[in-house]
């Protein structure tokens, strides 16, 4: 019943996106199109290449993030793990910057590659030097990540000291925002979250097993070591693609596991699915008050969702619907 | 009866225990932190560099270089130190009492709160230049505050304060990050260069409010050590020991906060101190007690060298925190990597 709750909520969200706001066509004009009632070039431009482009790509953002952040928590059993802890949004960054300052690389397709890559390199050189002489405890996965996080951090800070015009591009990247993206974009990214939803769905048992320590997965044949390897991985996809579609708007990998705990508790299947879903649905109303909020203009992703998922985390942790993360919160 | 590890210093009635290992320890990194400070006043452009600056500041005669020395250089230096000292002290309380090593005082705000309040004197100035040092400070120590009422309460562990703190600092630097995108660039940059760290042109009243906040709270902070070095057993264990956990933490997040408050009025957040310095001094005192005395001394060394290193190549320096964390990071790891499993 919990489970299925959020998918209507979803597709109002979606037909809520596709209807009001970006462009000046109204929702019976967009319902007409939509019907194939109206034959009108400019609502069919505001529709198919503004809305429709955003709605897609918040659903893979938002529930990718919110997929991953369960996994990261579940898998670390951190509580305070976001989505950027094993160096994918701190890779990005770096990439971007690096593409801005050293080849004046810009442009929507030149970000997307760049923050794509830098991720997914980022956060296979933290896994490998995580893995390194056999360790994947959650803890060196979460140390590894939070230190090579640093290191990047610290060589785009250095870049962007000797390059005003690099830093007066990444002041805008930072904030985050839907408002480029085109349909071929989400398409592009779709085959890696694909991927990523796939592994995940296989690690449902296992991580089941690995919340109730590592001995007593070893115990039901799993390899606790491979599991939390293979869940880095999938986060590390997500991420990446997130932050290639959107920029680095970390805070719903974080805030999407709190509200599934809410609802479903610890179980890791329900965990995962409600959190994609809860994930989704934040960031399909997150961009669509984005557009809304100060017409004609827009106003950046990264604030609704800090303004909206802010107060709705505090709510949470105060009421006192949280942590129940395995036994002994490590790390 | 003398625990194994330890050493009984007796003077008459009274007694301390000094467990070897960690004094070892302490005692080494001050050696490293006079050499350190000798390579870092050494450092610089000009005439007074090298064995001349190291005569100069053990008591060479020639007025000129000891002017650079005294006035200039080793003002920078102690400003610095005191910063890490005070970060790397702060860090420790905040990773001990919520048992977690993410968790350092920009988790409860510091320093966004402190971006805030230096944001505010940016633009409230013609020049777009940073007003007085007490700003970031206000900031950091009044967003603490909120975060605390906020959350109403520590919670388990401290977690729900720490929760809270993240989602108001997600909420504060979204704000911080729309307001720099709509101002001049300059402006942008004066205030985002400060959040990266740096210890150009500070000197001995940037040093004096967190020295004397350092004498204040390290007394404060060592009988919350022995409560916190107790709490690791769990909160059940601890009370039965007669500890109350959930005054303790507060007790040991006010004193955190003070510190880290205070350190960011010299050098802007620098984060990554907070973080790094205690895993490394507990990685090399031993993970037997809080290491809360060698993480202030590992904070401190940890930024005397990266400023050194950021004066020691061309005449444009680069800022701290980049060496901070671009070194640290890379260090740390290797630090973890090296041993079998972290603790």
């Amino acid at each position: 019943m919990l489970a299925v709750l959020p998918v209507p909520l979803l597709i109002t969200g979606c037909l809520a996106s596709l209807l009001i706001g970006g462009g000046d066509v109204g929702p019976g004009a967009a319902v007409n199109h939509l019907l194939g009632g109206l034959d009108d070039a400019h609502v069919a431009m505001v529709v198919d290449t503004l809305r429709l482009p955003r709605t897609l790509a918040a659903l893979v953002v938002g529930g990718g993030l919110g997929l991953a952040g369960a996994l990261l928590q579940s898998v670390t059993r951190n509580p305070l793990a976001e989505t950027g802890l094993l160096g994918v949004n701190a890779g990005a960054a770096l990439a971007v910057v690096a593409g801005i300052a050293l080849l004046s690389l810009d442009g929507g397709t030149a970000q997307l590659v760049l923050a794509l890559g830098g991720a997914l390199a980022a956060s296979t050189l933290v896994l490998v030097i995580a893995a390194f002489k056999g360790g994947t405890s959650p803890l060196r996965l979460v140390l590894a990540g939070a230190a090579l996080s640093a290191t990047f951090r610290g060589a785009t800070a250095y870049l962007l000291t000797r390059d005003s015009a690099g830093y007066d591009r990444y002041r805008f990247w930072v904030l985050g925002s839907l408002s480029g993206v085109t349909t071929r974009m989400v398409v592009q990214v779709l085959p890696i979250v694909v991927l990523a939803a796939v592994i995940a769905a296989a690690l449902v048992r296992p991580m089941s097993a690995l919340s109730l320590g590592d001995d007593v997965a070893a115990g039901l044949g799993h390899r606790p070591g491979r599991v939390r390897v293979a869940a880095a991985v999938a986060v590390t996809l997500l991420t990446g693609a997130s932050v290639a579609l959107a920029g680095p708007v970390a805070f719903l990998g974080l805030l999407a596991p709190y509200l599934a705990r809410a609802v479903v508790g610890p179980r890791t299947g329900a965990l995962l699915w409600l959190s994609t879903m809860g994930g989704g649905l934040v960031m399909i109303l997150a961009d669509l008050g984005s557009r809304l909020i100060v017409r004609p203009y827009e106003a950046p992703v990264s604030i609704l969702l800090a303004v909206v998922g802010g107060p709705v985390l505090i709510w949470l942790v105060r009421s006192n619907r949280t942590m129940t993360l395995g036994p002994g919160t490590a790390a | 009866m003398r625990p194994p590890d330890s050493l009984a210093l007796r003077l008459g009635s009274r007694s301390v225990l000094l467990p070897k290992r960690a004094t070892v320890v302490a005692l080494s990194i001050v050696v490293l932190l006079l050499l350190a400070t000798a390579a870092s006043v050494a450092v610089g452009n000009g005439r007074t560099v090298g064995w001349r600056a190291v005569e100069a500041l053990l008591g060479g005669q020639s007025p000129f270089a000891r002017r650079t020395v005294f006035d200039y250089r080793l003002p920078r230096v102690i400003a610095g130190a005191a910063a890490g000292a005070a970060l790397g002290l702060a860090g420790c309380l905040t990773q001990t009492l919520a048992r977690n090593r993410l968790a350092t005082p920009d988790l409860v705000g510091v320093g966004d709160g402190a971006t805030v309040g230096v944001l505010v004197t940016v633009l409230g100035s013609a020049t777009a230049s940073i007003g007085a040092w007490w700003a970031g400070p206000l900031g950091a120590v009044g967003a603490a505050v909120l975060v605390v009422a906020v959350a109403g309460g520590l919670g388990t562990a401290g977690y729900r304060v720490l929760v809270v703190g993240l989602a108001l600092s997600v909420t504060i630097d979204a704000f911080t990050d729309l307001v720099l995108a709509r101002q001049p660039v300059d402006v942008a940059r004066s205030v985002w260069g400060w959040t990266i760290g740096n210890l150009n042109a500070r000197g001995y009243p940037n040093a004096w409010p967190v020295m004397l906040g350092l004498a204040v709270l390290i007394p404060l902070a060592l009988p919350a050590s022995r409560k916190l070095n107790v709490l690791r057993f769990g909160d059940d264990t601890a009370a039965a020991l007669g500890v109350v956990p959930a005054r303790w933490r507060l007790y040991a997040l006010a004193v955190a906060v003070g510190l880290a408050g205070l350190a960011v009025g010299v050098g802007g957040p620098l984060a990554f101190v907070a973080m790094a310095a205690p895993i490394l001094a507990t990685r090399l005192a031993g993970a037997a007690r809080v290491p809360v005395v060698t993480a202030a001394l590992t904070g401190a060394l940890l930024v005397v060298c990266a400023d050194t290193l950021g004066r020691a190549f061309g005449p444009v320096e680069v800022p701290v925190g980049v060496l901070a964390s671009l070194l640290g990071g890379p260090f740390l790891l290797w630090v973890l990597l090296s041993g079998k499993d972290s603790s």
